[in-house]
């Protein structure tokens, strides 16, 4: 059954991780002189929140049951969101809740998409808040908590499984909280080699610690309306951050066999990798040579490979940056662009969308399936890395990618119905469900979201954030049997 | 010598069969009393009824004055367990069954084999016969086929059939004509092996065993009448049986070569699927189902290798093979008794695990520097590598002066990392490492001449 006094107890103590980075961002307002009060109110509803939560589960010492770790994340991200909306509110940073709540959400689901018309105009706290939503929900609220706070009781294994992206899950230490720490580690590295960079080659170190929080947690908020191409014409800039959208859309596994243990060849080995090096890399070829060999283009050949490169691992890793406006790219590049943002990049890494471990086990199964077809009686086991992939992740895999177009249609159905055209909408709802921010049509990589509808906005959040749990933590709590008493 | 042997099943009598004959003082444990009491009545070794992980019972077996102790029971731990027991109270040398190919990598192979474990030597009869079956595979005209140096010298068995141009010829003529190429060092015929001389005529339905250079083996190919299109080189095989044994075999193959195995039991099936080389195919059916195995391109295969349980069965699918006219067939024969009659059959190469298990550990016996000791289960002979030392019986003297015992017959020989055939006139120095073919336990007659 389920067991709300611990649901509380266990939300309110993950609450705690929001007021202190609602008092990071604090610290910015003091630093740059301005308004602590948005801050100040957050702080404090917060605390009060998770303060109430807490006292409601005090005397509870029963373990988190299975059924409560799902209602425990999906709860956590709607209640981050809700709280996390409260400087923009105080701010009045958006005329309406709906465009607060929006953009709260494509901060923590690190989806990227803005409904904020006048960035430039904004505070830099304002500003800082947004790009530190993003950095959180990118390497996951639960995760961060589990690596850095003390335990939030011995079930964080089952909310921790709930929250994690990709159909098979590994870990690289015994403890699950060592686990959370290398990985968090090799994040925080990421951070900082990358604001380090990108500092050195000219930004402010204002955008820098913006740009290197969205980039490694391939969410894409910008503290500037402008492209990144307007902004600073660097080639460098560009190509940092390429290389790092790229790195954080790796599996942080990886990265720690090749960054802690020096195994750089078990990279070039992984299935998923060299499925997401191949996708990457084929986009990549189609998008520069039809740039460059289009008539009417402005591209010479680097611009060509570097606009199409910084754009397709922009999408494919769902940060949802761009350098320059690619509405304007010949047509014929948007469905390239549209196959990139579904099939995202790899499972363990803050990338949304399918996640490529999911093709490479598509890509086999429909290889296997042409063998059985000849070869009706043979045994044909399905290996990733070496290892078997059992019957019931194939099965979880269907139902995973049945959902997913399931709600690729009712989102685009619903966004319709908000008075978007198909283009609009469908790109909407795919780039939504993937976490990547930016789509085709009004919603390219220039244009912001305020013209959606507030229901629009809803429905935005709403996919944004089964994108982020892959579906199946937050479809979970809408079935009747999870509601049942056995 | 003392040998204690644990583990009484089919290995652990094999052995203590051969050894017995060999005058060893051979021990056999076992906890199973009617295995025990069946071997002891019909060999002439101890038995002792106890687990062979009790200490009491190594020590009531005297295994500190054992030379070599040899665990072959089913169970790899216990075998390894009874290993070191037995090196921490004084055996020479301890021979453990394994069962997990992961301990025979080059990689982790010392993990157990060192000092402060204290095995001497791993055996994992399944992955030697594996190699085998590949081996022979390799060169589908000939029967059995064993290499040294390197692969430079190789021993080989051809069967012979009605054509071939050495048929009726005088061995001593053929080898003139032909520039002494080969070296022909037993013949198999009717049942008896002999170890011919000169005046020999080889006969239609011979085995003849050629040592010969590796550049040379297309010679022996012309010469024994086997140089046209029925004998091409093994693409496709066909494995019936999901037996450990043809897991073994799939990695053993190289990778060119095109593997289906068979396998009736589905949930067998599965597993083995995951075990197999990649690029095998596993396929869940009866091998008795020819509709499934034409669909599978039965007609097309270049070898059948039977590797069931069942030995009828083995001899039974690859005597049809041969009838559609399959050239390659290799059965497994588990079963002693029937290895003869296996030959008679013509079912092409037998495999016995038994005797491939005995053979390898057979090697730690011998004194006289021996490192190869290859038993032939077609013929009852041994072939054994010697090194020739300063002070022996044979250095410096040439062949036709040693008088060598009868059955004996020296087929080749690697000097300074050279491979040379062997004949009369040539002069052994020190260093040489010498192949022999002995025939009737000749083996231990021919170990003195070199100590």
């Amino acid at each position: 059954m389920i067991n709300w006094r611990v649901i509380s107890k266990t939300s309110g103590m993950l609450l705690i991780v929001e007021v202190l980075l609602l008092l990071a961002s604090m610290g910015s307002a003091l630093f740059y002189h301005e308004d602590v009060m948005p801050f100040v109110w957050a702080i404090l509803a917060c605390a009060a929140v998770g303060g109430a939560g807490i006292y409601y589960g005090r005397h509870e010492s029963r373990m988190v049951g299975r059924k409560d770790s799902y209602i425990i994340v999906s709860a956590i991200w709607i209640l981050f969101s809700v709280l996390g909306m409260i400087p923009y509110l105080v701010a009045q940073t958006f005329h309406d809740v709906a465009g607060a709540f929006f953009e709260t959400m494509s901060g923590f689901t690190s989806t990227g998409a803005t409904a904020l018309p006048n960035i430039d105009d904004q505070p830099h706290s304002i500003l800082f808040w947004r790009s530190l939503t993003q950095w959180i929900g990118g390497i996951g609220i639960i995760f961060f908590t589990v690596a850095f706070l003390p335990a939030v009781g011995q079930s964080e294994v089952k909310i921790f499984a709930a929250e994690s992206t990709g159909p098979i899950h590994n870990k690289i230490q015994p403890r699950i909280s060592v686990t959370a720490r290398w990985i968090a580690s090799i994040y925080i590295m990421l951070t900082i080699s990358c604001a380090g960079l990108l500092y050195l080659l000219g930004m402010s170190l204002f955008d820098a610690i913006n740009f290197s929080l969205t980039t490694t947690a391939t969410g894409g908020f910008a503290p500037h309306s402008a492209m990144l191409h307007e902004l600073y014409d660097s080639p460098a800039i560009e190509y940092v951050i390429t290389f790092f959208m790229f790195a954080s859309g790796t599996n942080f596994t990886l990265l720690y066999w090749a960054i802690f243990k020096g195994q750089f060849s078990k990279i070039f080995q992984d299935h998923e990798f060299r499925c997401y090096l191949a996708i990457c890399f084929g986009a990549i070829i189609v998008a520069t040579t039809i740039m460059y060999l289009h008539p009417h283009t402005p591209f010479n050949l680097e611009l060509s490979f570097r606009e199409a490169a910084f754009t397709v691992v922009s999408l494919q890793t769902t940060t949802g940056y761009a350098s320059c406006d690619y509405m304007l790219w010949p047509s014929m590049v948007h469905p390239v662009l549209l196959i990139v943002m579904l099939a995202g990049s790899c499972s363990g890494s803050t990338s949304g969308g399918m996640k490529c471990i999911r093709l490479s086990i598509i890509n086999r199964i429909l290889r296997n399936e042409f063998i059985h077809i000849l070869h009706p009686r043979a045994i044909l086991p399905l290996k990733i890395n070496g290892t078997i992939i059992p019957q019931s992740v194939r099965q979880t895999l269907l139902a995973f990618l049945s959902l997913f177009g399931v709600f690729c249609v009712t989102g685009t159905l619903a966004l319709s119905f908000c008075g978007l055209n198909l283009e609009e909408a469908m790109s909407i709802a795919i780039s939504t469900l993937s976490n990547v921010g930016p789509a085709l049509g009004r919603f390219g990589p220039t244009q912001c979201w305020d013209i959606i509808s507030p229901t629009g906005k809803y429905v935005c959040s709403f996919l944004m954030l089964i994108g982020r749990l892959e579906i199946f933590p937050v479809v979970i709590i809408f079935t009747r049997s999870f509601w049942m008493k056995n | 010598m003392n040998i204690v042997i644990a583990g009484a099943g089919a290995v652990g009598t094999h052995l203590a069969k051969l050894l017995s004959k060999e005058r060893l003082n051979v021990v056999l444990i076992d906890s199973d009393e009617t295995k025990l009491s069946k071997a002891g009545a019909e060999l002439d070794i101890m038995t002792y009824n106890s687990s062979p992980n009790s200490i009491k019972a190594l020590k009531y077996t005297n295994v500190d004055k054992a030379d070599l102790f040899i665990a072959v029971t089913p169970f790899e731990s216990v075998n390894i367990t009874c290993c070191m027991l037995a090196h921490q109270l004084g055996a020479k040398k301890t021979v453990a069954r394994i069962d997990n190919y992961e301990y025979m990598s080059a990689a982790n192979y010392g993990v157990f084999v060192n000092n402060t474990v204290g095995i001497s030597s791993l055996i994992y009869p399944e992955m030697l016969a594996g190699k085998e079956i590949a081996d022979s595979c390799q060169y589908t005209w000939v029967r059995q086929w064993w290499e040294f140096n390197n692969g430079e010298l190789v021993l080989l068995s051809v069967k012979m059939h009605q054509g071939a141009d050495i048929i009726g010829k005088k061995l001593k003529d053929v080898a003139t004509s032909s520039g002494r190429k080969f070296h022909v060092v037993a013949i198999k015929r009717d049942g008896e092996t002999i170890s011919p001389h000169g005046d020999e005529m080889i006969k239609d339905n011979d085995l003849v065993f050629f040592m010969v250079l590796r550049d040379d083996i297309d010679f022996i190919k012309v010469l024994t009448g086997k140089d046209n299109d029925s004998y091409p080189n093994v693409r496709d095989v066909m494995i019936i049986g999901g037996s450990k044994l043809a897991v073994r075999a799939s990695w053993a193959f190289p990778k060119t070569v095109n593997i289906k195995i068979i396998e009736p039991d589905e949930e067998r099936c599965n597993r083995i699927s995951e075990l197999v080389r990649e690029g095998t195919m596993v396929m869940c059916g009866d091998s008795h189902d020819i509709t499934l195995l034409e669909d599978e391109g039965f007609d097309h295969i270049d070898a059948l290798i039977a590797l069931t349980e069942n030995d009828d069965e083995n001899i039974l699918a690859c005597v049809s093979a041969r009838r559609r006219g399959i050239r390659r067939t290799i059965a497994q024969v588990e079963n002693m008794d029937y290895l003869e009659m296996a030959e008679d059959l013509d079912v092409g190469t037998i495999i016995n695990k038994k005797t491939i298990a005995a053979s390898h550990i057979y090697r730690m016996l011998m004194k006289a520097d021996v490192d190869s000791v290859k038993m032939l289960n077609v013929a009852d002979a041994e072939v054994a590598e010697f090194t020739v030392k300063a002070k022996s019986k044979v250095t410096g003297k040439q062949i036709k002066d040693i008088g060598l015992p009868k059955g004996v017959n020296l087929g080749g020989m690697m000097r300074n990392g050279e491979s040379m055939l062997i004949n009369g006139l040539t002069e052994l120095q020190e260093g040489d490492r010498i192949v022999a073919f002995c025939v009737e336990n000749t083996l231990k007659k021919l170990e003195k001449y070199f100590r």
